[in-house]
């Protein structure tokens, strides 16, 4: 191959750049999970009653399940007795009122990842809700959102101050046995985020929250659970990283998201947890479960996300289209990069009359990695005029990865419109040539054909996670193919 | 429920194919372990997730020996003989030489039931068969090689070509009978022949088991039509598992128009060069359940395949499509294009498709392309503008969209009867044939 090879590996092999550990004292439950280590989560959590119900049916149900191998990934085999199941910064006991009282070092760690937490009112105007290891930090511009009513904080919290209204929404889009990640997260997730946007609302600003995982052995196990309601409209960003370590570590959040009538959520995702060293060590498995119902007519949901992380990536954030007009819409960046693994796509369901999905996918593997996009578009006969666009396309960086398209299809209406197209390719010489032609260096020209590859996703994205998603994007693979 | 077919067959044991052959008896006794361990595929098992075909289970279809063949109508047979063909005939899956018609076929080519083909060249049977199928994969191949009773042996020398088409008629007489058959086509370097595959049978419940293993060697071309128009209560399973080696064309083409419930297997495994070009066209109409299964394996590089297969789906009917295409590590400069569109005529049809494709080499250039959905409100219009009423407007575009598949079709014998079938199968008033 040309001269481009080397640099290849040179660009390929540059190191993580989230991977520093932040020596802070935690908390951490010594690992093993039962029912004595649930209610202990539950009690220090100072759940409601229906909350530990809730925990144990869900993992007396999980005890029942095995662990799913459909997907196009090879996963050693995960000790659930081996991970400890909350891990909390220890001035727990005091949480922080401000950010003034929060750990300097804490505050360090996100300077280090760029979020720009104590920035925020010069910025523009991201409320973020920080989740490290498990429990919510900070929560920013709670002020400004509770003039407007909308409801933003730790589902700790909510689980406190609104019970009901938690209790009349979790669950109910991803049941607590929903599959085996899904029970597993019911039985033992220690936090997230909870959004209430009341009817007519517009959210004022952008809502953020910034997960990472910090110590040792431990899962992150958070959930997330937005309403929309009616006439309502609101921005979510969420962003993950993980520091290095040569273990492999557990995440397996669920994410539920109801939209009422006339109701949109954005949902923005730029996943960068620690993806294993270049020899395929280390890592974090993701396993997330990610649904939205589009409960009201007219309603809409639109999923946008850029992985580039973790050693295992299994993911499919699903809209099920209940309402009649209603719209799903998933864009999707995932890159892969030595060892990764990553099988993800989405799901539409299609119930309601006269719904519509987009579904954009566009998977770059590069290194020694497998990417699949895995997706089910189904109109069930109720669906008329239900209308889907597919488009999946691949790019293959280096001769040792694998690209992967597994869509299905299943269609019971008869006046549903139903495409899909997928192409595999990688980025040829005569491109690479032309622009060196004109004086871009091959570097460069890489960059920009990689990004525009990738444009019909970025311009989805909020401008701050956009610019975050093209330098991660050059992170992993800028220069590398040819 | 799977023993019912080892003791219903192990009083057959003796008419069997081969059956004082040792090493063939091994290979019986593999596939009988593996299918009694497995049984016949389940919803569970991906590469099925579809097609429910445990009736095969309920219901105990009954294999019959070559001594008590039903009755065939000869008359009614010779509607289905294609002209200018060489004919070899199997009822309830064992030869009939009194029916078939192959005098005159050159020397360097072997045409004959398997029965005779172990008989007279077993060690030429030997290499061949058993290679081309995986018995470890869900599905029927265990089953059908563990009992099959007979199939055709085609073998032609190398450099040689088949100057007619061959046609393989399988009849299947009277109600409850399992016809399970294999078969095996090789092509010697260089050679050419064009087989047809015809499936027919009574207008009872009854079951097909057909595999169809084949052999291309270095730049040979095989055309294989496969036209399945069995009863509209029986159970069909077939399959072809090619081996293409380099520079080497295989064209199937696969017209599945009969069966409550058919299910077909495509399996072909490309070396350096070779091409392979998959077409089908299903039609469902009442409660029909149809199931294409397809897998391209590109093994080597610079090898080309192209697949087009289309539905259309009516009344409850259910059309499935499965497509995948595996580009190996090796198979650098691969082409490879699979599309599949389904037209759903009523409210109570339905079109599963997934087309897969899993690629582990970099330089290749990949597609695939679906559609499901109905027929165009404008182009309806267009013709309605013109004078031509509404239901006669359907029934052209209807007739159109399957028609681009018949016209595939170079053999006029064979040409002329699928669009027979065609017309008769769907609404076709307003469509004079004289037109086409």
């Amino acid at each position: 191959m040309s001269s481009s090879a080397e640099e290849i590996e040179k660009v390929i092999g540059q190191k993580y750049k989230e991977g520093f550990v932040t020596e802070i004292e935690v908390e951490t439950f010594e690992p093993g999970l039962n029912e004595d280590i649930i209610a202990r989560l539950s009690a220090i959590k100072g759940e409601p009653e229906f909350m530990l119900q809730y925990r144990l049916q869900a993992f007396r149900h999980w005890q029942t399940l095995e662990e799913p191998d459909w997907a196009q990934l090879n996963i050693d085999p995960i000790d659930y007795q081996a991970i400890s199941y909350y891990s909390a910064p220890k001035k727990d006991s005091e949480k922080p009122q401000s950010l003034d009282e929060v750990d300097p070092e804490l505050l360090d760690t996100y300077k280090k990842l760029g979020i720009p937490l104590d920035e925020q009112e010069r910025l523009a105007g991201v409320a973020v809700d920080a989740v490290f290891d498990s429990v919510s930090v900070a929560t920013t511009f709670k002020g400004k959102l509770k003039d407007a009513g909308v409801i933003f904080c730790p589902i700790s919290e909510a689980l406190q101050e609104y019970p009901e209204l938690v209790k009349q929404y979790l669950g109910t889009v991803v049941s607590e046995k929903d599959n085996f990640f899904a029970s597993l997260n019911a039985a033992v997730f220690t936090d997230g985020s909870f959004v209430y946007i009341p009817k007519g609302v517009r959210c004022p600003m952008e809502l953020s929250t910034y997960f990472r995982i910090n110590a040792a052995n431990t899962g992150q196990f958070e959930r997330t659970l937005i309403i929309a309601d009616d006439d309502s409209h609101v921005s979510y960003l969420e962003g993950c990283t993980a520091p290095m370590r040569d273990e492999n570590q557990l995440h397996a959040a669920v994410v539920e998201l109801v939209a009422m009538n006339n109701a949109e959520i954005k949902y923005s995702t730029v996943q960068n947890w620690y993806p294993g060293d270049e020899n395929g060590v280390g890592g974090i498995y993701n396993f997330v479960t990610k649904r939205a119902e589009c409960r009201g007519d007219n309603s809409k949901v639109s999923w946008t996300q850029v992985e580039t992380g973790s050693a295992i990536t299994w993911k499919y954030p699903s809209c099920v289209l209940l309402g009649d007009n209603s719209v799903g819409e998933f864009y999707s960046v995932a890159v892969t990069n030595n060892y990764q693994q990553a099988d993800t796509g989405t799901k539409m369901i299609h119930i309601g009359k006269n719904t519509s999905s987009t579904i954009i996918s566009k998977g770059i593997s590069a290194g020694k990695s497998q990417n699949t996009y895995r997706g089910l578009v189904k109109v069930a006969k109720s669906a008329e005029n239900a209308r889907n666009y597919t488009q999946c396309d691949s790019l293959l960086v280096g001769d040792t990865c694998g690209a992967h398209t597994f869509p299905y299809v299943e269609v019971k209406q008869p006046s549903a419109q139903v495409e899909h197209e997928a192409t595999t390719s990688k980025i040829s010489e005569d491109q690479l040539f032309f622009c060196q032609q004109r004086g871009i260096s091959a570097e460069d020209a890489v960059s920009m054909i990689v990004n525009g590859f990738c444009k019909s996703v970025f311009k989805e994205l909020p401008m701050e996670f956009a610019v975050e998603a093209q330098a991660l994007l050059g992170l992993s693979l800028e220069g590398s193919v040819g | 429920m799977t023993t019912q077919y080892s003791e219903a067959y192990a009083k057959l044991e003796n008419s069997l194919a081969g059956s004082s052959l040792s090493w063939l008896s091994e290979l019986r006794t593999q596939a009988k372990e593996q299918f009694l361990e497995r049984g016949f595929p389940r919803l569970s098992d991906e590469e099925w997730r579809y097609s429910n075909v445990s009736v095969l289970d309920k219901k105990a279809f009954s294999p019959v020996s070559d001594s008590e063949l039903g009755h065939i109508d000869i008359a009614d047979l010779d509607s289905y003989k294609l002209a200018d063909c060489w004919t070899l005939v199997l009822v309830d899956g064992h030869y009939s030489a009194s029916l078939s018609d192959l005098d005159g076929i050159a020397d360097a080519v072997i045409v004959s039931s398997m029965v005779d083909a172990l008989k007279n060249h077993p060690e030429k049977v030997k290499s061949y068969l058993g290679q081309a199928v995986d018995l470890k994969e869900a599905g029927f191949k265990a089953f059908n090689q563990a009992w099959f009773s007979d199939g055709v042996f085609v073998s032609v020398a190398a450099n040689t070509v088949l100057d007619k088409p061959l046609q393989v008629l399988h009849v299947v007489t009277s109600a409850e009978v399992l016809a399970n058959t294999h078969h095996v086509i090789a092509l010697g370097t260089g050679a050419e022949a064009t087989v047809i595959e015809t499936f027919i049978g009574c207008a009872e419940r009854y079951a097909t088991v057909s595999v169809t293993e084949v052999f291309v060697e270095k730049n040979a071309g095989l055309s294989l039509y496969k036209t399945q128009l069995e009863s509209d209560k029986a159970v069909h399973l077939g399959g072809v598992y090619v081996k293409q080696a380099r520079d080497s064309r295989f064209k199937h083409t696969n017209f599945a128009f009969g069966s409550l419930l058919a299910r077909t297997d495509v399996h072909t495994d490309l070396s350096q060069a070779s091409e392979c070009d998959l077409n089908g066209l299903y039609l469902g109409v009442k409660r029909q359940h149809i199931d294409n299964h397809t897998r391209i394996t590109h093994v080597e590089p610079y090898a080309i395949s192209k697949e087009l297969y289309k539905g259309v789906l009516n009344d409850k009917a259910r059309g499935v499509f499965q497509g995948r295409v595996i580009v190996a590590e090796q198979a650098q400069k691969t082409d490879s294009d699979m599309h599949n569109h389904n037209l759903l005529l009523s409210d109570n049809a339905e079109a599963d498709t997934k087309p897969q494709l899993e690629i582990y080499a970099d330089d290749v250039k990949c597609a695939h392309g679906i559609t499901v959905g109905q027929l165009d409100d404008k182009s309806i219009f267009a013709l309605q503008s013109r004078g031509i009423d509404e239901e006669t407007a359907r029934n052209m575009l209807t007739f159109a969209f399957a028609n681009e598949m018949v016209n595939k079709i170079k053999f006029k014998p064979l040409h002329e009867q699928i669009l027979t079938q065609v017309l008769e199968r769907f609404p076709q008033a307003g469509i004079d044939k004289a037109w086409l």
